[in-house]
């Protein structure tokens, strides 16, 4: 079951995980109100449709309260074939590159915890790597060092320490949490400052 | 932990099933038994002879007075129950159960039966549905195969675990024609008593091992594989071929994630987590094997070439270049000086360095001299044609010579038919690896490397 996006941003909370200030919005004015005049993002987000950028659920640089309108209805028209939904608006994140970290609960071998290039590029590359939990800084490392997208994933030391750390707390909170079947971050986005988590999936 | 030593060194065997009919399973194993000169106590078991081959036959277990370490178990099927319950009361330590029509199609109820007579008198059991074990120091062999059709491997340090009995066998002919030996074969089939983790964990401890290699299909007990091989690869390397690469993945995943790490990508993600060298083809098995039965740590990646053909420098250097693991290190001054003083005008001192078409047993050793001693280079690649006038035995036993003389890792690579076959032999019977390929050559030291840098990581 797909646990609802809310709780699975507090779970990641917990670990120290941030990512991108979100709201469920009920309303095109409720959009609006969110955005307070910057660019914002909406999503629909329902157990039936995994590939919302594939299936046009995802509606992206919307600033005046016209084009925020027309992405509420269309979503919500959208949605009437994928209830139980519920349309998500967040704030625009920075530009870079996208990676995806994730896990799974195993038959054989328990919680893995992987990271791959992301977004668009997942089903294309399968450029990934793959460990089970719990993992060591050198794990964490070694995963990183395995990706062919290395190079233009981390811009420099400090990133690729920062992306080994995520790496780790992803393990921790899929260790704990017996009950997580899936775990999609996807996509994380990777700036020179830092990342941002753009989207959260966890399966129960 | 199950004691594998019944099995592998049995100080008595009963081979139930033992045939009066060349060509017979129950009539091969004998043969073999007595072939290879196996010197415990030999018991037959089979109710209509009274004799086999000039050995006593029983007409069951029971009427057998004395130990049985082991038994070998060649009949039919449906009669495996009675005779493995027969072996309990005997006191029967281990069993092999060689006969197929279990698990395998679809007769689980059957296999379930002898498991559980196995577990309830302690009998340590390999198979159903395998070829058993090789041990040429115990000189135990419990294969069905006539001894013409597969070459004997000499004794050495590499154990090969096979899931499956024909590559098993197939592996086991292709040793034969290495130059490195062997120390267990155990091909155990269907798993459902002694799997993976059992004979992983005696191969851990048991010191004629020095390298194990396996063929694997599935890993029954994941948590289980998961602490032993947190333990195996910090005592000895462990080069796994995995099939079932194809495998279709998660089709009903709700996850990228999901999809993207299958079952086959799990077991992948074990093996690289923990140290494990990946095979990805049977060549590869045997290439790694050969490099770790014979190599130990290296201290860097740096790798120098010397060959007596320019082309197959290059090829080599390519092949290096395509890791990202190792590298074509740089020569030291001192051995700059050195070759300069000993190499004649036409030979460029640089890595790799090229020899020339008429090198000898002297210029390989005055080259293989000054590289040995340098401090920039941690491993070493000789690359020998022996389709040129100056690469004879001479030189062959030149480099085995200085070869033993070094602590830093050499290989060899010469590729060639009848006259070279005869000098690689020679080569690996006297302790230097040779390669027939730059790509083999380059993939082996790549493993060498990678395996020792995990080893010193996690101490």
């Amino acid at each position: 079951m797909l646990l609802d996006y809310f709780k699975a941003k507090g779970l990641l909370d917990r670990y120290g995980i941030d990512s991108v200030e979100s709201r469920y919005v009920k309303s095109a004015s409720d959009a609006v109100k969110f955005a307070n005049g910057k660019p914002i993002v909406m999503k629909l987000l329902s157990e039936k449709q995994l590939h919302k950028s594939k299936a046009g659920l995802v509606r992206l640089g919307l600033s005046d309260s016209a084009e925020i309108k027309d992405a509420y209805d269309e979503l919500e028209r959208k949605g009437r074939s994928l209830k139980p939904y519920n349309i998500i608006a967040q704030q625009t994140a920075p530009n870079g590159i996208e990676a995806i970290v994730g896990g799974r609960e195993d038959p054989q071998f328990g919680k893995l915890v992987l990271i791959g290039l992301g977004g668009i590029y997942v089903e294309a590359f399968k450029d990934f790597a793959l460990r089970t939990c719990p993992i060591t800084e050198y794990d964490a490392a070694e995963m990183i060092s395995q990706l062919k997208s290395r190079d233009i994933m981390t811009h420099n030391g400090k990133s690729a320490k920062m992306l080994a750390d995520l790496l780790i707390k992803v393990s921790k909170l899929l260790n704990d949490n017996p009950s997580i079947q899936e775990l999609d971050l996807n996509p994380v986005i990777i700036t020179e400052k830092g990342y941002e988590i753009v989207d959260i999936r966890v399966l129960e | 932990m199950t004691d594998l030593t019944p099995i592998l060194k049995p100080k008595s065997v009963v081979i139930i099933g033992a045939s009066r009919t060349p060509g017979k399973v129950g009539h091969i194993i004998l043969q073999n038994y007595l072939n290879e000169g196996y010197d415990g106590k030999i018991y037959l078991v089979n109710k209509n002879a009274e004799e086999i081959l000039g050995i006593k036959s029983y007409k069951r277990v029971t009427d057998i007075k004395g130990g049985i370490d082991l038994a070998v178990i060649a009949i039919p099927a449906e009669g495996v129950p009675m005779v493995l319950e027969d072996c309990g009361k005997t006191k029967v330590k281990s069993a092999i159960v060689v006969s197929g029509g279990f698990a395998e199609v679809g007769n689980v109820d059957l296999q379930n039966q002898i498991v559980e007579i196995a577990k309830r008198y302690k009998i340590a059991m390999i198979g159903p549905n395998c070829l058993g074990v090789v041990d040429p120091r115990s000189r135990v062999n419990t294969l069905f195969l006539p001894s013409y059709k597969l070459s004997k491997p000499q004794v050495g340090g590499v154990s090969f675990v096979a899931q499956s009995g024909a590559v098993g066998s197939t592996v086991l002919d292709l040793i034969a024609g290495e130059g490195f030996g062997l120390s267990k074969f155990i091909s155990y089939g269907n798993a459902e008593d002694l799997d993976e983790v059992d004979i992983l964990e005696y191969l851990m401890n048991d010191p004629e091992t020095k390298v194990i290699i396996m063929y694997i299909e599935g890993i029954k007990r994941g948590k289980e594989f998961i602490k032993l091989a947190r333990k195996i690869t910090k005592v000895k390397p462990v080069v796994v071929l995995k099939a079932g690469r194809t495998e279709a993945g998660s089709n009903a995943a709700h996850s990228h994630t999901a999809a993207l790490a299958g079952s086959y990508e799990a077991n992948e993600a074990v093996f690289q987590q923990f140290g494990f060298t990946i095979a990805n083809d049977l060549s590869e098995l045997l290439y790694y094997a050969k490099i770790f039965e014979s190599e130990g740590a290296p201290k860097g990646n740096r790798i120098a070439i010397v060959t007596n053909g320019g082309g197959a420098g290059v090829l080599t250097t390519d092949a290096i270049a395509s890791s990202r693991f190792i590298k074509l290190g740089e020569f030291s001054a001192s051995t700059n000086s050195a070759l300069q003083k000993t190499m004649p005008t036409l030979v460029n001192i640089r890595n790799p360095l090229d020899l020339a078409g008429d090198a000898d047993d002297k210029r390989y050793g005055d080259a293989l001299a000054a590289l040995s001693s340098d401090p920039q280079i941690d491993m070493i690649i000789v690359i020998i044609l022996f389709q040129t006038p100056g690469a004879d035995s001479r030189l062959a036993s030149e480099v085995v010579g200085l070869k033993e003389n070094t602590d830093k890792p050499m290989i060899a690579i010469s590729i060639g038919a009848e006259y070279t076959e005869m000098h690689k032999i020679m080569m690996e019977r006297s302790g230097l690896p040779v390669y027939d390929s730059p790509r083999a050559a380059a993939l082996a030291l790549e493993a060498l490397f990678r395996y020792y840098s995990y080893r010193n990581h996690k101490g």
